[in-house]
């Protein structure tokens, strides 16, 4: 259990990092909503993710 | 010519997003990594990580340093625990306070200034909390840390759907798995709350510990504030130190655990191990729904209008009534926490002499004369084989 409970802990730090990698694709390659504002929403996203992923937050 | 203009504009976005993820990256870093300092008093003995009692927690960040005070004449044993909630940091100032004066003369003293450690590195989530109080001293400033209430999503996560306790199986809310008061007696290979539950419950079975005391800090509007939560088999005790604080110092209420809820301390330590199980509450503004601004001032003086509305419209159960004028003020806090633990002793001490357990310690009258930094020593004037980082 305790080996099983520490693969999911640390799935969900992977995850992260994915969904950080997938933001920043999506703000350099995505084809639609191409204005500044979805630039800087994309971006920003980042963030959390980045930070989870890091272990920091 | 306009596709190079996107892919400069988004790269200067993302570096700009960069600088702004490192900037508050490096203060939950610094949060995460900060240390307290302790100058342990004459009577210490050694100090060791909670880890030696189960293997289940070592090398994790709910590893926590316990602090040993060994009169070396024999008598009763206590632990002292504070920080169970990080986020009530009277309990670990309180904690301090103890170690840094204590003077044992029969018996042993084990002090956990942060129970719950990986509680403590993290601030808590949304309503702007501050990080950090500093209190003044006779040296200068001191900075400690407000932590949260449950143990880090960082080193323990995800939260189940329902919590289910061990070993009742009573439903608890799913949160609770991380919340070191609700995971009590804990086992060895379960989540990390509950093995750092259990390491401690270890402790007191294996050092055969005669009286708990886990140190708590509640919201004026909840109605165990101010009050001591006692076993059964600490009741008496608990009975007869309320009624003589009351009389002499500062009103305390007197409650009996209820058998019903599970995973408490208060419960499943008593219920657990031969320990006489105490759990004290004092008045924490800070954490109350309907406050004002959550400043470190608030923290550090307890003054807030709101309080004092609710406080004229009956809604709060403090004891005093809450007065703005005075506040509930941090030294008044870990001085009520601290004579409450000595009386607890005194009627232990009365109840079952052969646990006769003699210290000493500042007391509610000290803190209320001479503030809580007073009792801090300086750091950089300590001995080292005295000076400890938390």
């Amino acid at each position: 259990m305790l080996f099983l409970s520490e693969v999911i802990h640390q799935i969900y730090f992977v995850m992260a990092a994915l969904f950080a990698l997938l933001l920043l694709r999506g703000l350099f390659k995505r084809k639609t909503r191409k204005t500044l504002i979805y630039d800087i929403v994309y971006a920003y996203s980042i963030i959390p993710f980045l930070l989870r992923a890091l272990h920091i937050k | 010519m306009k596709n190079d203009n996107n892919v400069s504009r988004k790269i200067i976005i993302l570096v700009i997003v960069l600088v702004l993820a490192f900037l508050g990256g490096r203060e939950f870093y610094e949060i995460r990594h900060f240390k307290q300092s302790i100058i342990v008093s004459d009577s210490f003995t050694k100090r060791f990580m909670l880890s030696d009692y189960s293997e289940g927690i070592k090398g994790t960040w709910a590893d926590t340093p316990v602090y040993l005070y060994d009169s070396g004449e024999p008598g009763g044993s206590m632990l002292l625990l504070g920080g169970t909630h990080p986020y009530e940091p009277a309990t670990m100032l309180a904690a301090y306070v103890a170690a840094e004066n204590i003077s044992v003369k029969k018996g042993k003293v084990y002090i956990i200034p942060a129970a719950n450690y990986s509680a403590m590195t993290l601030g808590i989530l949304g309503n702007a909390y501050p990080k950090y109080y500093t209190l003044d001293t006779e040296w200068g400033s001191k900075k400690f840390r407000i932590g949260d209430r449950n143990t880090n999503p960082l080193d323990q996560w995800p939260d189940p759907f329902t919590y289910v306790h061990y070993p009742s199986t009573q439903n608890l809310a799913y949160q609770d798995i991380r919340n070191l008061n609700r995971t009590y007696p804990g086992r060895p290979d379960g989540a990390l709350t509950e093995r750092l539950s259990y390491a401690i419950m270890e402790l007191i079975r294996r050092e055969s510990i005669d009286l708990y005391v886990d140190m708590h800090e509640a919201s004026l509007m909840y109605p165990v504030v101010s009050t001591y939560v006692a076993h059964d088999r600490s009741l008496d005790i608990c009975m007869m130190a309320s009624m003589t604080l009351s009389a002499e110092q500062f009103p305390i209420k007197c409650e009996a655990s209820p058998k019903g809820l599970r995973g408490l301390s208060h419960r499943e330590v008593g219920d657990f191990s031969n320990t006489l199980a105490v759990l004290i509450e004092t008045a924490e503004p800070f954490i109350d729904r309907v406050a004002g601004r959550i400043t470190e001032e608030l923290m550090v003086t307890g003054k807030d209008e709101f309080l004092q509305t609710a406080s004229e419209a009956g809604l709060l159960y403090c004891q005093p009534e809450y007065d703005i004028d005075f506040g509930v003020p941090i030294q008044y806090r870990v001085g009520r926490h601290l004579s409450a633990t000595m009386e607890a002793i005194k009627w232990m001490n009365e109840f079952f002499p052969e646990k006769e357990l003699i210290v000493d310690f500042p007391l509610f009258a000290d803190l209320m004369e001479k503030g809580a930094g007073y009792f801090l020593n300086d750091p950089e004037k300590a001995d080292e084989n005295k000076l400890f980082y938390n």
